[in-house]
């Protein structure tokens, strides 16, 4: 009956080896997400949020628990679609303690009166009475969970995707659950809305590139594989322009999530009109996990063509962070200037990228986890800076905030100074492991540039910190918000790690520098 | 070089050429539902080319899913919000069309310049050879999906998971009361001081039967009832020319 | 096309394919004709009547007659008709109706004029999908007829219909997946040769069940015939056109007809091959005689359309596209999943029948017991209606609320009184009226 059978061909098929124990992470994830969306559909509405609390951070929790065991492993799995090696182990790891960050600021209840920091019904139009009704009655979005879960699942696969087809598949799965949670803010709905349709149609069209790149790629190697790839560019290095159109169409749309210029345009937009916790989550874990990949791209794939990219990336990396750096001392909203802080930090990154050594992954890993805690309670505080009309972001409302509330203006103050990258916090350490191993790369000019625009940088961060603690408060200055033991933590430990990172960052150097090679 | 059949080569032309037309007839019309009947001329015709490529699979499903479904639902979409809209033409970016024209032809060329050098001494080893390791074009796709792939092949259901729950979440108009059956909307109707049953219909005569004329109620006066709600909010209502029904009553010998 | 499974096809000289081509075209029509007058005959039956009797024998020629006259009538083309894409409309419904027939086997192999050729225009490895995906370029023509009559009730008819084919394409496409699993293939001439020991509809009965409803939403038959529900939408997708492209419409939907019942006798009922008893003689399934068997299937079918038409009245839209999304689909799901299920364990656990047959007595138990549960549940959240409809019907009966006699709402008793015993003032007030 077998056509096969039928014909007399015999083809053997062999079931793919996939070593479930270095993917057990992503599995979990994923199944709780399914799970999720199940409790989503069968259980009544009033006992949905206390279950999906315990099945995110349960799995968050066990995901991370399960890298701890792993710590030692290093293979390609999955007929060679996913690499479990250092780098992404480590990454893994850190993406994994910032969702939980970034889950405990989602779970957020008593700051806003109203309920959490998303849209009673996202489906009601804002300003109806559908709106009013949803909102008085108490109802929660918990859809939202199920959507995190999935975006925290496709970050850890896509750190880990030693396939270019898998991490577009990837790419998606982080993207769109983001696309969502950006559109649905409880306050300023319309801004949140618009953020997400930008987002949305930007990042569709990124993902355009990126896929055409990879067609251009698998039409010149005849694999998705990164290390296939690499052999090809080895085995016949001349002919390569259909690899070199295609890896800068795959690096426009890696370029776009790292939100470097001139791929950066949705940055501000989105991280303003987004729920403060979604933007701290996102502004956290994405840039890991964009970087992450980005590097296995350029390191195992196109290692081959450094001389190709490097020069690329110079003019990129330059751009990014004086555009990030000189955009951000015009704006006067605090998650607009932050938006263009992470730009910039971007481009800081991107000259640890340039470096393409071991010191330079090592000290692009270290940034990116200080980074991401100093931001992800940088965000954390907005969240908790308001007035009647909800967060206030508008640096005028910010005025004398810190005598007014000088711890929280003090903790703020901190991260202001991480960011800028003062000496005693994780910001300095990893932008000076960054530039050191620039320069032993021997790109000394473009560090240069890196000081220069790290100097301009500071200028807004302590203009910050000027205006909350040498301007008296007035009544146009808002009032900071008690919030429950989510923030708190969240809060509490975004800024221990700041300092520690900053005072004792030698653990987790040792750490990125023992994780510093891609697995090929 | 394999060769390349007259047969074969007479499809690409005539299948690309429509592909192509099919693409700029989407960039430049002005109407949305002509741009997306462009796109669905442009699917069907690189269907055509996978089948010419020996892989029939993949060309049924390009046509079952993309022509048929998505393209559909997109129709679909374009219909409900507007029957006759078009775009408006009003540029709020003064000179981006002539910009993203150049960029856009600029992009052209150099991908088909790279790809076309790309590809100049690439020996292809034939159709036959590419379906022949599974023993066709349906087991080889399998085969891929279910070895190589596997990993991406399944989480795209993650993908689609998400897909259908992001549209819920935006999409779906939840109650806050439940939904009145069928029987209790007929029982408030009953209930309720309003009308229960059928309205009375418009008034038809010989020279009228349009919804704007009012029926006449024994007495000779119009009754309101008869005309829907939004014609009397408009004013459309036309008014019951009585010398007409005189008329009319004196012609049928009537009395009045 | 590569495998040497599929030789048969594609080798005929040109003479011959232009035969087969014209062939069919010429079957289509005619089978159109005759379910025409076929349809109207046996619903006149149905309804005490006698139906067309007076245009040739038995009035055959009855649709033929109206044929010529719906193409010689005045066309009428609406002034906000939207020409290009309203002329095409009819001419891609059409089209796509005849063209699904090219992958449909009638046949064994048999000689024509001394050439050795099945009784099929082509075939191929996905020749199902085929089918499948020209239906869904069929589409287009109602959609696009819809919106190009530039008017209201086509806009609708044309949206109901393509909503309710895609979403019955779903379930459609599923029920073929048990059939691919167990032919091994998705072409259709070896799906047929793979029921040559028993019929897929036997073995495979969910799949055609569901198939069968699904071929009649697809066809936009009654009982799903709601793009025509003439109540509300005048004519559908159809309202403005007249004349040949009218009938260009009415030719496409009884192709389409013809089209899922032969492709019903091809996945489930065996195609060409003998039935049963017939297949006992042994040149049952050699040379034209499996023509007559695979015309006899087809008109099984076709009387079923027509005997649903007669019968069932038609189905609330919503209560259609619930039953639709929620029942047919994901039948379908958990079918094709027990379907895959019992055959890895057949063919790789080594499962004998009586193994499955347990395991599937023991799953069908603990579905009872769910299905009571639920029941359970359910009744216990109609009790708050219950009650309300209790409260409803146990209010007093007003005989002459307002001053207007009154009939009993639904529940209520009439309170029965007697003529002779009503007060003396009631009737005196019936004689003063």
């Amino acid at each position: 009956m077998n056509i096969l059978a039928a014909v007399g061909i015999e083809v053997p098929f062999t079931l793919p080896i996939v070593d479930y124990n270095a993917i057990a992470p992503l599995l979990i994830l994923l199944g709780a997400g399914v799970v999720s969306v199940l409790v989503e559909a069968m259980l009544p509405r009033g006992s949905r949020r206390f279950i999906q609390l315990f099945i995110v951070f349960g799995a968050l929790v066990a995901a991370l628990a399960w890298i701890f065991t792993i710590t030692g492993v290093r293979v390609i799995t999955a007929e060679g679609a996913i690499a479990i090696d250092g780098p992404a182990l480590v990454m893994q790891g850190a993406i994994l303690v910032l969702a939980i960050l970034g889950a405990l600021l989602m779970a957020e209840r008593s700051i806003d009166p109203s309920g959490d920091a998303f849209a009673a019904r996202a489906s009601a139009l804002p300003g109806s009475e559908d709106e009013k009704q949803f909102t008085a009655r108490g109802y929660l979005q918990t859809e939202v969970w199920p959507l995190f879960l999935f975006a925290v699942s496709g970050m850890v696969l896509f750190v880990s995707a030693n396939d270019l087809l898998l991490m577009f598949v990837a790419l998606e799965v982080m993207s769109l659950p983001l696309y969502l949670l950006a559109g649905m803010a409880r306050r300023r709905r319309l801004l949140s809305q618009e953020a997400a349709l930008k987002y949305f149609l930007l990042g569709a069209f990124s993902s355009a590139f990126f896929i055409y790149g990879v067609a251009l790629v698998y039409g010149y190697a005849a694999s998705t594989q990164l290390p296939a790839i690499a052999s090809v560019l080895t085995a016949k290095p001349g002919q390569t322009s259909l690899a070199l159109i295609g890896m800068a169409l795959i690096l426009v749309g890696l370029l776009f999530k790292v939100a470097a210029v001139p791929f950066h345009q949705w940055t501000p937009d989105v991280y303003q009109g987004a729920p403060t916790a979604v933007t701290g989550f996102m502004a956290a874990t994405v840039k890991i996990a964009a970087f992450g990949a980005l590097m296995r791209v350029l390191y195992v794939a196109f290692g081959g063509m450094r001389w190709d990219w490097v020069p690329m990336m110079w003019i990129i990396a330059i751009l990014t962070m004086l555009v990030g750096s000189i955009i951000a001392i015009s704006q006067s909203d605090i998650k607009r200037m932050l938006a263009y802080s992470s730009i910039a930090q971007a481009g800081f990154i991107l000259v640890g990228v340039i470096a393409a050594s071991p010191a330079g992954l090592a000290g692009a890993l270290f940034y990116l986890i200080a980074y991401g805690f100093t931001t992800i309670g940088a965000f954390a505080v907005i969240s908790m800076v308001r007035d009647e009309s909800g967060e206030a972001t508008n640096l005028s409302k910010w005025a004398g905030l810190g005598r007014k509330s000088p711890f929280v203006g003090s903790v703020f103050a901190l991260f202001m100074l991480a960011l800028a990258g003062i000496p005693l916090t994780s910001g300095f350490i990893g932008k000076f492991s960054v530039f050191a191993a620039a320069i032993a790369s021997g790109d000394t000019w473009l560090v240069i540039v890196a000081v220069v625009a790290s100097i301009i940088a500071a200028f807004f961060y302590v203009r910050v910190i000027v205006v909350m603690f040498f301007t008296e408060p007035g009544p146009q200055t808002a009032s900071v918000e008690v919030p429950s033991v989510f923030t708190t933590i969240a809060l509490a430990a975004g800024a221990t790690v700041t300092l520690v990172l900053g005072i004792l960052p030698q653990p987790v150097l040792e750490l990125v520098s023992n994780a510093d090679l891609f697995i090929r | 070089m394999t060769e390349v059949n007259l047969g074969e080569e007479i499809v690409f032309w005539i299948s690309g050429g429509l592909a192509v037309l099919g693409a700029l007839g989407m960039i430049l019309s002005k109407k949305a539902v002509h741009s997306a009947l462009w796109v669905a001329l442009t699917m069907i015709n690189l269907a055509i080319l996978y089948i010419a490529n020996s892989a029939p699979f993949l060309g049924m499903v390009q046509v079952i899913v993309y022509t048929g479904a998505v393209m559909m639902l997109f129709l679909f979409v374009l219909m409900v919000v507007g029957v006759d809209s078009s775009d408006s033409l009003i540029e709020t970016l003064k000179g981006q069309r002539l910009v993203s024209i150049v960029l856009a032809i600029g992009l052209a060329i150099l991908l088909i310049a790279g790809v076309g050098a790309g590809l100049t001494d690439v020996v292809p080893v034939g159709l036959e050879e590419a379906n022949g390791v599974d023993g066709g074009n349906v087991e080889g796709i399998a085969r891929l999906l279910f070895t190589d792939y596997l990993i991406a092949f399944e989480v795209t259901s993650a993908l689609l998971i998400t897909a259908a729950l992001g549209a819920m979440v935006l999409a779906h108009r939840e109650r806050w009361l439940p939904r009145a059956s069928q029987a209790e909307l007929s029982r408030s109707r009953f209930l309720g001081a309003g009308h229960p049953g059928n309205l009375p219909s418009s008034g038809t005569y010989a020279r009228h039967n349009a919804v704007d004329t009012p029926a006449l109620l024994p007495d000779g006066s119009p009754s309101e009832l008869s005309i829907p709600g939004p014609l009397v909010a408009r004013g459309d209502v036309r008014p019951i020319d009585h010398h007409d029904v005189d008329q009319i009553e004196s012609l049928g010998g009537g009395t009045k | 096309m590569t495998g040497s499974q599929f030789g048969v096809f594609g080798i005929d000289p040109w003479w011959l394919v232009l035969l087969k081509v014209l062939a069919i075209f010429v079957m289509l029509v005619l089978l159109t004709l005759f379910t025409i007058w076929w349809e109207r005959r046996v619903v006149s039956r149905m309804q005490n009547r006698i139906g067309p009797n007076r245009v040739g024998p038995f009035g055959l020629l009855q649709s033929l007659m109206d044929g010529f006259k719906l193409a010689l009538k005045e066309e009428i083309i609406p002034k906000a008709a939207h020409v290009g894409v309203y002329w095409i409309a009819p001419v891609i419904s059409a089209t796509a109706a005849f063209l699904a027939f090219a992958v449909i086997p009638f046949g064994p192999t048999v000689s024509i004029f001394g050439v050795e050729t099945p009784l099929q225009l082509t075939d191929f490895p996905v020749s199902v999908l085929y089918v499948l995906a020209i239906a869904s370029i069929g589409i287009y023509g109602i959609v696009l007829a819809g919106w190009s009559s530039g008017s209201t009730y086509p806009l609708l008819g044309g949206l109901r219909s393509s909503a309710q084919m895609i979403s019955y394409e779903i379930a459609m496409g599923m029920s073929f997946v048990a059939v691919f699993l167990y032919a091994g293939s998705m072409a259709t001439s070896e799906i047929v040769s793979a029921q040559e020991p028993i019929w897929f509809a036997v073995i495979l009965l969910p799949s055609f069940l569901i198939y069968v409803t699904s071929m009649v939403g697809e066809t936009n038959r009654a009982p799903f015939d709601l793009p025509e529900a003439e109540g509300e939408l005048v004519g559908g997708f159809h309202t403005e056109y007249s004349s040949l492209k009218f009938a260009m419409f009415f030719l496409a939907e009884y192709i389409n007809m013809v089209t899922v019942s032969a492709l019903a006798t091809t996945l489930f009922l065996g195609g060409w091959l003998a039935p049963w008893p017939l297949s006992l003689w042994e040149s049952a399934n050699t040379g034209w005689w499996p023509l007559l068997w695979w015309l006899a299937k087809v008109q099984i079918f076709i009387f079923i359309f027509i005997w649903l038409r007669a019968t069932l009245p038609r189905l609330r839209y919503d209560q259609f596209m619930k039953f639709g999304w929620k029942v047919l689909i994901p039948a379908s799901i958990i079918w094709i999943m027990i379907v895959a299920a019992a055959r890895v364990l057949r063919n790789d656990i080594d499962f004998s029948n009586r193994e499955l047959l347990i395991i599937g007595a023991v799953v069908i138990a603990v579905l009872l017991v769910g299905s009571w549960l639920a029941q359970v549940v359910i009744d216990r959240r109609d009790t708050a209606r219950k009650l309300a409809l209790a409260e409803f019907e146990n209010r007093t009966y007003d005989p002459i609320a307002g001053g207007f006699p009154v009939p009993p709402m639904p529940g209520q008793q009439a309170v029965l009184t007697s003529r002779r015993t009503a007060s003396p003032v009631v009737q005196q007030e019936a004689i003063d009226g």
